[in-house]
């Protein structure tokens, strides 16, 4: 059904980050934010994308914000960091989605959503790590890959999944020994993110534990705040809800903090 | 969000959170729908991946079941939680459970009467002194054997000595049961209970897929135990006679035992006398009885008088049945599954040991048996994907072969109709030996295919 040369060669295909991207995270890297917006001017379809996501409700501002250096001013090093991370991630998002019933606008909600609402955690885990911060962009590219690799097998999947119910990320274990996140880590170091992205990422699928405590505790909580996103209507119907298996488990402990945290009940 | 179907019993596993504004998420119009047709003893909603649920979440659930229910008479609920998340169920619906609640799926399997494993010896407690007769009632119908403890201590006394039962039920909550008509296999003869009024309800509550899949892979004794059968209407009484005239075709025989006719008109039972039906005063009459056993045809699992050749029809599909069988192996193993040679003439066998078989019925448009015979090991290989660990549970790889073989016919259905052929296909069924598929399959014809994925050779057999 999947090879280990289909992943190989999708890995292969993703191009290299483009120099824009490269140069503007180099000087958000060291807190230059205007100039980072200077160069990032340059790009127009991250322009538009910046502009579109920070004007989501879910960010609050009330008048549109336009300008891309005020765009950086007001999310700071680490937030202007993340959302370029989520912009290099939509580059790899297919023109049209067969697998799952997305469209780039439900995409970038994920995305937003996942961005904001981390950042509410690491605000109350009192974490400013900007490379942490970033780290949430990379866990909807375990979306993007599984598009990628299962929709010319939707009938397979179907039929598979009619008699047992296994995620993506068990079939593709199973068939080739590669994880949809292994592959995700991959991505990460193709486009030289900082290694803790892809070591969270790596513990936020729920089966592979960090053996750094802190690594751990925060694959945790992203895994819990993936399936908390997961569960809102528009993502159940979109098909993301069972796309990997909750590790129910695994977030045992970070439970009651998260409803705490996100005012559940 | 789509259903998986195991045992007659379909299950829906949402992930997550769930409360009142996402539930009609999980399933849309199309879901139900689908559920709606689907053969199933119970739909069940598993809250093994829900980390959060409220009322509102559970009561919708529960209104797009109890709508399906009316449809098809299945029995609803959840099942697959924790002390915590059944305490949580009952405090918010107290005493007003119209819905069956199952601690583990397992424990569900227990109930459904598609559920061939059964004589299972079942340590059953409940605070509710009713729930813990309802449990035993129905787990005995279904052919199992409950032990009751009274009261908690003797629960936890008993349920030390593991070894003594193959399941413990507690937390486990039976509201409305399905009204299907429960099932159990007792040697080669298979006994369905019936009670109280039987009206046109009963083509409704029977089975008739399982009981198709029965006489197709050569049960041909059928039991109605009707002590509990108060009386039967004209409907009831066409829908037996039409059962026992389409059993004489296989040359099966159906008989009921414990059946008053206090209520029901005499001639009722002449006219079912003369559709062939045997009446019986006690199980034992037939079960202890060796000699009326034979007569009876539950001696041997076939004992088929008017054997069916291969027709043109099915030569003319042997190509789809194939491929649906390459494609599948070829999915699950990502390895090249090759054809090498095709024969008509009867299932053979050449080396018996170490095999073990699985068979899947299909009829419709057309009808016959579809049957995979591996070496064990193969089949153990064949499915990893489906298995995921390195095991040796004989028990468990039967039990994946018949996945296996369901999707291998669950593809020849789709095959099938791209060329409007419709087709339905029985459950499977597995064969621990060949001696026990020899016995289905003996003196019948059919074309017998060697197949191969990465040199490991397997055997396809395709019959009527």
């Amino acid at each position: 059904m999947i090879t280990k040369d289909k992943i190989d060669n999708f890995i292969e295909k993703i191009p290299p980050s483009p120099e824009v991207l490269r140069e503007t995270l180099a000087l958000l890297n060291i807190g230059e934010l205007t100039k980072a917006a200077k160069v990032a001017e340059g790009d127009l379809a991250l322009k538009s994308y910046l502009k579109n996501i920070v004007n989501k409700p879910i960010y609050g501002f009330k008048n549109e914000v336009s300008d891309i250096s005020q765009i950086f001013g007001i999310l700071g090093v680490s937030l202007s960091q993340q959302t370029v991370y989520n912009y290099m991630i939509t580059l790899l998002s297919p023109k049209k989605w067969l697998l799952f019933k997305l469209n780039s606008k439900l995409f970038y909600e994920l995305q937003a959503q996942l961005s904001k609402k981390w950042e509410i955690i690491l605000k109350h885990l009192h974490i400013e790590d900007k490379n942490i911060y970033g780290a949430i962009s990379l866990l909807p590219a375990s979306v993007i890959v599984t598009e990628a690799l299962f929709c010319e097998k939707i009938d397979d999947v179907n039929l598979l999944r009619t008699t047992k119910d296994l995620d993506y990320n068990t079939i593709l274990n199973r068939l080739c020994g590669v994880g949809l996140f292994d592959i995700c880590e991959q991505i990460a170091d193709k486009w030289e993110m900082d290694k803790i992205v892809g070591q969270i990422i790596q513990a936020a699928s729920g089966i592979k534990p960090s053996p750094v405590e802190n690594i751990d505790q925060l694959g945790k909580w992203m895994h819990l705040l993936l399936f908390y996103e997961l569960s809102q209507p528009l993502f159940i119907e979109a098909g993301l809800n069972n796309f990997i298996d909750f590790q129910i488990d695994y977030i045992g402990d970070v439970y009651d903090e998260f409803a705490s945290v996100m005012d559940i009940g | 969000m789509k259903a998986v179907v195991k045992n007659g019993i379909a299950v829906f596993s949402p992930q997550g959170f769930l409360d009142g504004n996402n539930t009609n998420s999980f399933l849309g119009i199309e879901d139900i729908e689908a559920a709606k047709k689907l053969k199933a003893d119970m739909i069940l909603v598993s809250l093994k991946k829900v980390v959060f649920f409220n009322r509102n979440g559970l009561d919708t659930f529960i209104k797009l079941f109890l709508n399906i229910r009316k449809k098809n008479h299945a029995t609803v609920g959840f099942c697959d939680y924790d002390n915590k998340k059944y305490m949580a169920i009952k405090r918010f619906y107290q005493d007003d459970v119209n819905f069956s609640l199952f601690k583990s799926l397992d424990i569900a399997y227990l109930f459904s009467s598609s559920f061939k494993n059964q004589n299972k010896n079942v340590l059953v407690f409940s605070h509710d002194r009713s729930q813990r007769s309802a449990i035993a009632i129905e787990l005995h119908d279904n052919g199992h054997n409950p032990v009751i403890a009274q009261s908690e201590e003797e629960y936890n006394e008993k349920k030390e000595n593991k070894d003594a039962y193959d399941y413990i039920i507690d937390s486990t909550f039976l509201g409305q049961m399905g009204q299907k008509v429960a099932t159990r296999v007792t040697g080669n003869a298979i006994i369905y209970t019936i009670s109280s009024f039987l009206d046109v309800e009963i083509s409704e509550q029977f089975n008739i897929e399982y009981h198709n899949n029965s006489l197709n892979v050569g049960f041909r004794l059928f039991i109605f135990d009707a002590y509990k059968v108060i009386s039967m209407n004209v409907h009831a009484l066409n829908f037996f006679s039409k059962l026992a005239s389409s059993a004489a075709e296989y040359n099966a025989s159906i008989c009921f035992v414990g059946m008053k006719f206090n209520k029901t008109p005499k001639s009722f039972k002449e006219t079912l006398e003369d559709a062939g039906i045997l009446f019986y005063k006690q199980m034992d009459d037939i079960l202890q009885n060796k000699e009326l056993l034979k007569e009876l045809g539950a001696s041997s699992a076939s004992n088929i008088k008017n054997k069916r050749a291969l027709n043109k029809e099915t030569v003319i599909e042997l190509p789809n049945f194939i491929d649906a069988t390459v494609v599948t192996i070829e999915m699950m193993t990502n390895s090249k599954a090759i054809k090498e040679a095709a024969e008509v003439h009867k299932l053979v066998i050449d080396n018996k040991e170490g095999k073990i078989a699985s068979s899947i019925g299909y009829y419709g448009d057309i009808d016959g048996m579809v049957i995979l015979v591996f070496p064990s090991g193969i089949a153990k290989k064949a499915c990893e994907l489906l298995i995921g660990e390195n095991t040796d549970d004989t028990e468990l790889i039967l039990d994946t072969l018949a996945e296996l073989v369901n999707i291998v016919g669950g593809k020849i259905k789709t095959l099938l109709s791209d060329k409007l052929i419709n087709v339905d296909i029985t459950l499977p069924r597995t064969y621990q030996d060949v001696d026990s598929l020899l016995e289905v399959v003996e003196n019948r014809k059919g074309v017998q295919v060697d197949l191969s994925f990465d040199n490991d050779k397997f055997l396809f057999f395709l019959t009527r």
